[in-house]
């Protein structure tokens, strides 16, 4: 647990704190961020994911974190590009702003940890992370990203990846009970 | 003598003739196949169980917003192999299985053949 414990402190406070202090938008007329903005959020949640998954992917030997990895890099590919059709159909070109900027920030971090473990260290950092990840990333998207959207499109594309993002979730918990103690 | 001889022979025609019909007539019913369609969406194959006959055949429609696959759960004894979002894959049933989406593990379907 010694190990893991700051990948998940780390990724869940960053991205959860990232959604509490966003909550005074909420009782603003004004959206605290535009659909540009929560389409770059979107499209950056899901590319730290497949960043992930291809460490993983490079650093694993134990099939469950394989096949996970993989079943991360296609799902999460599969909703950028979902993403990218809907937003050039809308015209709206993803806006960098302060919340994908610390998502960013707060990877780099991360990807840089598990590139220090190796072996069974890894396999648990990797997917102790995911478990975290998922964790906060359902959270932003049903309490940020959806309630600030605007366009109806966009809105609904978010509300179908909560889904998506719960499976993970279930399936991460799944190979983490699964790994060798 | 001869009337009552040709009297049974009448009868045992008539039964003939009566159990052949009846037993056409239920090889008929038992080989009147349907279609069922189970849609994945949302990640679940809704319905989650279906109840069909031996003989039935079962549509599954990608209908959600990553790719799936249809695989028979114990044995891999069948599978859709990977389906796209938009495609189907069909299975003629000829017996009750539990199946999976082998890509995200935890999103299971039964089949129940009566």
């Amino acid at each position: 647990m010694k190990i893991i414990t700051p990948f998940m402190a780390l990724t869940t406070i960053a991205i959860l704190s990232t959604v509490m202090l966003s909550m005074p938008a909420f009782a603003q007329e004004n959206p605290k961020l535009s659909d540009a903005e929560v389409a770059s959020v979107a499209v950056v949640a899901n590319q730290i994911d497949i960043n992930y998954g291809e460490i993983a992917q490079k650093k694993s030997k134990n099939a469950d974190i394989l096949k996970f990895a993989e079943t991360m890099i296609s799902d999460h590919k599969a909703v950028i590009a979902q993403a990218a059709a809907l937003v050039t159909k809308l015209g709206v070109t993803p806006k960098d702003n302060a919340v994908s900027q610390k998502l960013l920030g707060d990877a780099e971090k991360t990807k840089k940890a598990l590139r220090s473990k190796s072996g069974k260290a890894f396999d648990k950092a990797y997917i102790d992370n995911e478990v975290a990840y998922h964790k906060a990333v359902i959270a932003a998207v049903e309490g940020l990203l959806i309630p600030e959207t605007e366009n109806q499109e966009l809105k609904t594309l978010l509300e179908k990846v909560v889904p998506a993002l719960k499976t993970h979730l279930e399936h991460a918990i799944m190979v983490q009970n699964k790994l060798p103690k | 003598m001869r009337t009552s001889l040709s009297i049974l022979k009448n009868c045992i025609y008539l039964l003939c003739s009566i159990f052949l019909l009846n037993s056409c007539a239920s090889e008929t019913k038992k080989h009147i196949p349907k279609i069922y369609t189970v849609e994945i969406k949302q990640m679940k194959f809704q319905p989650a169980e279906l109840v069909v006959q031996k003989g039935d055949t079962v549509v599954w429609i990608n209908n959600d917003i990553v790719a799936h696959d249809v695989t028979e759960e114990s044995s891999k004894a069948w599978t859709s192999s990977l389906m796209p979002v938009g495609q189907s894959w069909s299975l003629v049933v000829t017996q009750s299985a539990d199946y999976y989406c082998s890509i995200h593990v935890v999103m299971k379907g039964k089949l129940v053949v009566q």
